[in-house]
């Protein structure tokens, strides 16, 4: 099938983090910091906005965001404007259904943006809005928020593989590190070393403070154009290579194996196989770690290591700059925080950034050609993949 | 108008615990089904815990059942294929004529982990509390529960459990598992 070339052409986030800012000054802070981040972009070349927003009904008590962030944005999209919703994998979607209208030729110039307002005076009623994310009668109503899950699915992986608290810590390390050469990640200048993680609370056993990521608030913004557009706005671009999602359960009886993440396997492998590469060639991947435990997975089922060997892959420094690829640059959303409808757009603003060698040299990997971008939703359910390619020919 | 709004004031403290619900009103209705009906009415904002009633869900046999003491769920006869949760149409044939089963009492802990900060809201007060995946004994199910009975850090991997129904305080019912002591 052959379709238009897509690229990012430009993007920008706001600061992550406990904001003292709502849903809507969030999406006018991110559309004033997009403006500037590509200058060449003017309001009326964006013909389609894709507003990721996971849960503004209840962080924010707002329905309908999509006609909001446009407003606040200062755009008046006339070609396509809709919400995307997919919990923790809301921005991703955003760009993929971007993605998708000017593949289709449906739009020339799209701005895909992601705004999440999580931190509430309460911070049960912010945890409600998470419980909602499972099938709420069943899983929501026996308490099995994120938390518990995925710290499951790390108390089956320490059964079956003999991963450890210290590989665990061994991610998160890594991440903060990263954050700490990010100045919008919400734990910029913040240190967690490994014994320190190791001292953390508890949240839900074995998973510490320091194996979750946060309630954050934030937005981020990328410009997709198709091919004829793209040179208009950057000499950089980021094409989009190839894509792939799989979501197999909701509710979490029908989960399967908890540590064998079949989904991701399923998503990886088409992305992949659409951009005509295999895992080795990636340079860099910016993968979904709302917890420790998570990252440890999904080294695994990317095929970067064998089974049950992720923990060992992250111990070892394999993702780190001078590593087989550099796992989250950016700081993961271990260390950026984690506003849902922000994530996958923030991913993708550092794949550009990557490309363009624009990052600070500590995070920098080595002349990056390919990139990967995932996102996971709810309990493992959904994986969402992006293959990248640096600029180049259409 | 006023009355509302007075109703809604009153109710608004109720959104925190769904086990400490409003002072109690005769319900407006009577029961559509043939249960007796808890003299407390439905919450007046949505909780974690469904409506149960067949004025409600499709699915009110299920709650009914658990308020006898039993577990249960439906079956798809064609495809010899147990559903969780249960459910209306087979997602396998699409089939709307199932049947109803008893599911076994007992189960063995597959994993389990406890929450012990960040509750949501009607859960607080129970902090902590341990969320178990529990293999139910000779079914093909896997089911999500609280686990009571005994601190979390006494649990283990391969514990017999017991499914225990309760009345999650307003008339509602719901299930858990129980550790023996």
């Amino acid at each position: 099938m052959t379709v238009r070339s897509v690229a990012v052409v430009g993007g920008e986030t706001t600061r992550f983090g406990v904001r003292p800012t709502t849903w809507s000054e969030l999406a006018q802070e991110v559309g004033a910091a997009l403006f500037r981040a590509v200058p060449e972009l003017r309001a009326e070349d964006v013909d389609s906005l894709f507003v990721g927003a996971a849960e503004p009904e209840r962080f924010a008590f707002q329905s309908h965001v999509a006609p909001l962030a446009a407003e606040q944005m200062g755009l008046r999209p006339r070609n396509i404007l809709q919400r995307t919703e997919l919990a923790c994998a809301s921005g991703q979607s955003a760009i993929r259904s971007a993605y998708a209208a000017i593949a289709a030729g449906l739009s020339d110039v799209a701005v895909a943006v992601g705004v999440e307002k999580m931190n509430l005076p309460s911070m049960a009623e912010a945890n409600t809005a998470m419980g909602c994310v499972m099938d709420r009668p069943w899983d929501g109503a026996s308490g099995a928020t994120a938390p518990p899950f995925f710290a499951m699915v790390a108390q089956r992986h320490m059964l079956e593989y003999g991963t450890t608290e210290e590989q665990l810590a061994a991610v998160s390390e890594k991440n903060h590190r990263f954050a700490n050469s990010n100045p919008k990640a919400q734990f910029y200048e913040k240190s967690f070393p490994r014994e320190k993680l190791l001292r953390l609370p508890i949240v839900a056993p074995p998973l510490r403070l320091g194996d979750c990521s946060s309630m954050t608030d934030g937005a981020a913004a990328v410009v997709l154009a198709g091919e004829e557009f793209v040179r208009r706005y950057t000499d950089s671009p980021a094409w989009i290579r190839g894509t792939g999602q799989y979501s197999d359960f909701h509710n979490l009886a029908n989960a399967g194996s908890l540590t064998d993440w079949v989904g991701l396997k399923i998503a990886s492998r088409d992305a992949l196989a659409r951009a005509k590469i295999t895992i080795r060639d990636l340079d860099l991947a910016e993968v979904h770690d709302c917890f420790t435990i998570s990252e440890i997975v999904e080294y695994e089922a990317l095929g970067l290591c064998a089974e049950g060997k992720g923990g060992a892959f992250a111990a070892d420094g394999r993702g780190e700059v001078g590593g087989d690829l550099v796992v989250n640059p950016r700081g993961g959303l271990l260390g950026c925080g984690h506003p849902l409808g922000a994530t996958g757009i923030g991913q993708a603003v550092e794949v550009f950034q990557q490309f363009a060698q624009t990052v600070p040299q500590v995070r920098q990997a080595p002349d990056p050609e390919w990139a990967l971008v995932h996102n996971l939703s709810g309990s493992a359910n959904v994986h969402s993949v992006m293959v990248y390619q640096r600029g180049g020919a259409s | 108008m006023t009355s509302q709004v007075d109703s809604r004031r009153r109710s608004a403290p109720e959104l925190a615990p769904p086990s400490a619900p409003p002072a109690s009103e005769a319900a407006p209705n009577p029961p559509a089904s043939g249960r007796p009906r808890s003299e407390k009415p439905p919450p007046f904002l949505l909780d974690f815990f469904p409506l149960e009633t067949d004025r409600e869900t499709r699915l009110s046999r299920f709650y009914d059942r658990l308020r006898e003491g039993r577990l249960s769920t439906t079956r798809c006869p064609k495809d010899d294929l147990l559903h969780w949760p249960p459910r209306t149409a087979c997602p396998k044939c699409h089939t709307e004529e199932l049947a109803w089963v008893d599911l076994p009492e007992r189960g063995r802990v597959y994993a389990f982990s406890a929450v012990l900060v960040g509750a949501p809201l009607g859960m607080e007060a129970d902090v902590p509390f341990a969320v178990g995946l529990v293999d139910l004994e000779g079914v093909p199910l896997r089911l999500v529960g609280r686990i009571e009975g005994k601190p979390w850090n006494a649990l283990r991997i391969g514990e017999v459990v017991h499914i225990e129904p309760y009345d999650i305080g307003d008339g509602r019912f719901f299930y858990r598992f129980r550790a023996a002591e």
